[in-house]
C-alpha cells in the first residue's frame, strides 16, 4: 500500500533526476582535454621499468658498499707483517710487494745503489 | 587532441591506456565524464564535482595496471570518483550544514522549499551515492555494491535508511 513517505520518497528522486541531469559545466571534450593533459608522463604500462630501475640502483648501492668496505686487517697487514719482519739498517729501504715478494736497496756511500730480490 | 587510433569496446581503449595510449584513455574520459560528474554531485556538491572526477581520472590512469578485468572499467572509476569524493566531504565538513542548507520551513510546503542537494547533504555520503545510482543511472543493488565496496545487502539497508531520511526531511520532520 503506498503511503505518504512513498509519494515523498518518488517525488524526491523526480526532483533527483531532473537534477543530476543538468549538463556539467566542463564539456566531454574539454574535460578530455584538461584530463589528458594532466595526466603523469611515466605509462602506468611499465612497471617492469619502475622495477628494473629499482635493481639498478640496489645493485649500484650493494657494489657501492663493497668497494667502500674495509678489507680484512690480513690483507692489508701482510706486507707491513713483512716489512717488519726483515731487519732493515738506517741506509736499507725494504718494500714488501707481496707475501712472498720482498725487495730491497741498500743505499751506498756516493750515491751508488745495490740490492737484490 | 589526438582521438585513439583503437576503435572499440571499453576493454580495447582500456587495454590500450594500459600500455600507455593517452589518446585511448582520452576517449574512456569522454565515453565517462558526465556520469562521473552525476555521481560526484551527488556525493560531493555541485561546486566540488567536477574538480574531483578530473583528479580521480588522473589517478585512475596511474593505476590502470591494477584493473584485472577492463570490462568493469566503469564501476572501477564510479569507485575511485566514489572516494574522491569522500575526501572531499571530509575536508568541507560543517561547511555545508552551516552555509548551504536551510531549515526547511514548517509553515509552508516544505518539499517545494528545498531543493535535491539540500536534501542529498544531509544524508550520508553512502546513502547519497546509493539513492543516486538507485534513482538516477538505475543501478542494481548487485551494481552498485562493487562501486561502493559494500555488499549488495548493506546498498538495501543504505537505501531503506536514506529514503526514510528523505521523507522526514522533505516532510519538515513530518512522518
Amino acid at each position: 500500500m503506498k503511503t505518504l513517505n512513498d509519494d515523498r520518497v518518488r517525488s524526491f528522486e523526480d526532483r533527483l533526476r531532473g537534477w543530476s541531469r543538468r549538463p556539467p559545466a566542463l564539456s566531454a571534450a574539454a574535460a578530455r582535454t584538461r584530463v589528458v593533459a594532466r595526466l603523469p608522463r611515466t605509462s602506468p604500462a611499465v612497471p617492469w621499468l619502475r622495477l628494473a630501475a629499482a635493481a639498478a640502483v640496489l645493485f649500484v648501492l650493494v657494489v657501492a658498499a663493497w668497494l667502500g668496505a674495509p678489507r680484512p686487517a690480513g690483507e692489508a697487514g701482510s706486507h707491513a707483517g713483512a716489512v717488519a719482519q726483515v731487519a732493515v739498517g738506517p741506509d736499507v729501504v725494504v718494500w714488501a710487494l707481496d707475501a712472498r715478494t720482498t725487495v730491497y736497496f741498500v743505499l751506498g756511500p756516493g750515491g751508488q745503489e745495490r740490492g737484490g730480490a | 587532441m589526438a582521438q585513439s587510433s583503437v576503435d572499440g569496446t571499453t576493454t580495447d581503449l582500456v587495454q590500450a591506456a594500459a600500455a600507455g595510449d593517452r589518446a585511448a584513455f582520452g576517449d574512456l574520459v569522454e565515453a565517462h565524464w558526465e556520469r562521473l560528474v552525476r555521481l560526484a554531485r551527488s556525493v560531493a556538491g555541485g561546486a566540488e564535482a567536477e574538480d574531483v572526477v578530473q583528479d580521480a581520472l588522473v589517478v585512475a590512469w596511474t593505476r590502470l595496471e591494477r584493473l584485472s578485468e577492463p570490462a568493469k572499467f566503469g564501476p572501477w572509476v564510479s569507485r575511485i570518483v566514489f572516494r574522491r569524493c569522500l575526501r572531499a566531504n571530509r575536508r568541507q565538513r560543517g561547511r555545508i550544514a552551516l552555509d548551504t542548507i536551510p531549515e526547511p520551513s514548517g509553515s509552508c510546503d516544505p518539499e517545494a522549499s528545498i531543493s535535491a542537494w539540500q536534501v542529498l547533504a544531509r544524508l550520508a555520503p553512502r546513502q547519497r551515492a546509493v539513492l543516486h545510482l538507485t534513482a538516477v543511472e538505475g543501478m542494481t543493488d548487485a551494481e552498485i555494491a562493487p562501486v561502493l565496496g559494500i555488499t549488495a545487502a548493506s546498498v538495501r539497508a543504505h537505501r531503506r535508511r536514506a529514503r526514510a531520511s528523505v521523507a522526514r526531511i522533505v516532510g519538515g520532520g513530518r512522518s
